[in-house]
């Protein structure tokens, strides 16, 4: 089944008719390029038979990440709706190749939106070319989804600031050439640019995992590590409001990113569904399969809406927290419910074969990253009952 | 775009980035075609240009090279002449030497390999048990094999340049002239192959299964001892 589909044709014709031709131009090249690079590499990247180091090069150079920059950076100043359904594609190619690429260009969307004329300049052409890997170091062992509490210390000393802290279950870390790293100074939560040359920067071991094997997941150690106070993003204090904005945009991608999985995973449930006989007929014949399908499709249908109309809200500057959030609850917590019908369908195959049940193992991680389920829903409970009706 | 058409292209592109020149990319088509061009263009083709066929069926390999041959004169001068060994669903391999009957240019077809030098074309050209090496002064038309390179998957950024690149389209009709060749060959059918099957099913345990089975590829001759 080809990536780019009609309906997401259809769907970006709806909300962007002026640039159509573009955004479909675009994205069907996209497609074309990650069904023969990268598609085929998937189960070799869950089984840790290959690493995803030269594919994600690839799929980088190629230019997902240009998307939605301004052409003064060298971006395409495509809709960031573009890039989400770009994210989605790519999670149904290989979603530890996506999720690795959308962490990376999170720290473009922080410079982009919070660094200095300089900063843009020095890092984001490299960042978003691909030139350059990036790594979103916030969580710490203490601290996941709660960055107030973070403990990283940045202590000002002369022209330097030196960072002192561990930060936990960081994608990209020990592969990437920057870190987009908060730590907290005397005003509070801050957000640096550190270079893994940086003095005092080291990387623990590759965490093993239940699914997204592809990726790399490490600690990080900041040991009186020294940058130069040019490095500092925006000013000292800020550093939390940044992180925020840069997670809302953040959950819509990691919303689509899951869309991308339970589609492909659908696919195969629905093409197997056809295939296989039992009781004198398909098992597509059976009711409960049909249902099944339904509520299956229903479901991935839905959460892209969803991640649209958040990504139509933040393209228009509106205010789309709340959606973001509900974006990424609702895709996340779809699409680990597809995968796991989708195991059902296959029946003993579903359980014992790594790739049926390696989608479900993918998706199962995005109902904590970048926000857990719990989080999100108290930020979406929030809103609506600060709303006066 | 025809996966071999991608082999055309990918050559002429990177003939134009070891040396000089433009590649012009040309085709016959309905007006979807100009998605195939574009796509072409985005390769590193510099300007289009499609040949809308009104006609409801596809040409006859002859009448595509017919209207093709027009069009490369329209479109201006030019040194050589790639496209590719075949199309990938009917692969007729017509429309190459046709083409260079209809241009009078020297057809070396099925190359594997393309060197320019001091106008001259030297190609090499893979037959069943050997490789023969043919030389032409430019102009020439050459077609490829697949062989011959791993065509590029255009960036987005090229995919996007692409849609700035100038496409000239153009009526089939206006290139019909009084030297046009009537339709001579009618496609009146395609379909799938009816593939034919024994159905032949062995039971008994799994050693007395595969002896017959042995014997049964033994006595149609899949296996020779």
């Amino acid at each position: 089944m080809p990536l780019f589909k009609p309906e997401h044709r259809q769907l970006l014709k709806m909300l962007h008719p002026a640039r159509e031709e573009e955004v479909s131009d675009v994205l069907s090249g996209l497609a074309a390029f990650m069904e023969e690079k990268i598609s085929p590499l998937s189960p070799k990247f869950d089984s840790l038979a290959e690493k995803i180091t030269s594919a994600r090069k690839s799929l980088l150079e190629n230019g997902i990440c240009l998307i939605p920059y301004p052409s003064r950076y060298g971006g395409l100043e495509l809709p960031f709706s573009a890039y989400t359904t770009a994210i989605e594609l790519a999670g149904a190619a290989d979603a530890s190749v996506a999720l690795s690429v959308a962490i990376h260009n999170t720290v473009a969307d922080g410079i982009f939106l919070f660094g200095n004329e300089a900063q843009k300049k020095t890092y984001l052409p490299g960042i978003i070319s691909g030139k350059k890997l990036a790594s979103f170091s916030l969580t710490e062992p203490a601290s996941g989804s709660d960055a107030k509490a973070v403990r990283t210390k940045a202590r000002r000393v002369g022209m330097e600031y030196v960072l002192n802290g561990t930060k936990m279950f960081i994608t990209n870390a020990g592969e990437a050439d920057l870190y987009f790293v908060l730590g907290a100074t005397e005003k509070g939560p801050s957000s640096f640019i550190v270079e893994k040359s940086a003095p005092g920067l080291e990387f623990g071991e590759d965490l093993p995992k239940l699914g997204m094997r592809g990726s790399r997941t490490s600690e990080l150690r900041l040991t009186d590590c020294r940058i130069s106070a040019e490095n500092l993003v925006g000013r000292e204090g800020e550093g939390f409001e940044q992180v925020k904005t840069m997670l809302n945009s953040s959950r819509i991608v990691m919303g689509a990113l899951c869309v991308g999985v339970a589609q492909v995973a659908y696919e195969k449930a629905v093409t197997y569904s056809k295939e296989r006989k039992a009781f004198g007929g398909r098992i597509s014949d059976f009711q409960l399969t049909r249902e099944k399908v339904a509520d299956m499709v229903t479901g991935i249908s839905a959460a892209r809406l969803l991640c649209l109309y958040a990504s139509r809200l933040k393209e228009m500057g509106l205010e789309f927290s709340s959606e973001a959030s509900q974006a990424k609850v609702f895709a996340t917590e779809t699409s680990v419910r597809v995968c796991d019908q989708v195991i059902q369908i296959f029946g003993g195959l579903g359980y014992t074969s790594e790739d049926v049940h390696r989608h479900w193992r993918d998706a199962r991680l995005l109902t904590i990253g970048e926000g857990t389920s719990e989080v999100l829903r108290m930020l979406i409970a929030s809103r609506e009952l600060a709303k006066s009706l | 775009m025809s996966t071999f058409d991608k082999n055309a292209v990918e050559e002429s592109v990177r003939l134009k980035e070891s040396s000089s020149g433009s590649v012009t990319i040309i085709t016959v088509g309905r007006s979807d075609a100009k998605k195939t061009v574009k796509e072409a263009l985005a390769m590193g083709g510099d300007r289009g240009y499609l040949v809308v066929s009104a006609e409801p069926d596809p040409h006859d390999s002859l009448t595509t090279a017919y209207l093709l041959a027009r069009a490369i004169e329209r479109a201006g001068p030019f040194d050589l002449v790639l496209c590719a060994e075949g199309s990938s669903d009917v692969y007729a391999g017509q429309v190459g030497p046709m083409l260079s009957e209809w241009l009078a240019l020297p057809f070396l077809g099925y190359v594997r390999k393309v060197e320019i030098k001091d106008r001259v074309i030297r190609c090499e050209q893979t037959l069943e048990e050997s490789v023969r090496v043919l030389e032409a002064e430019l102009p020439a038309l050459v077609s490829v094999m697949s062989e011959i390179n791993e065509p590029r998957y255009p960036t987005l950024l090229q995919i996007m340049q692409a849609s700035k690149k100038p496409i000239e389209e153009v009526g089939s009709e206006l290139l019909i002239d009084g030297r046009a060749p009537p339709r001579l060959v009618t496609t009146v059918g395609m379909t799938a192959h009816a593939m034919s099957r024994k159905r032949v099913i062995f039971e008994g345990s799994p050693e007395a299964t595969s002896r017959k089975l042995v014997e049964a590829l033994r006595s149609e001759g899949v296996l020779k001892r």
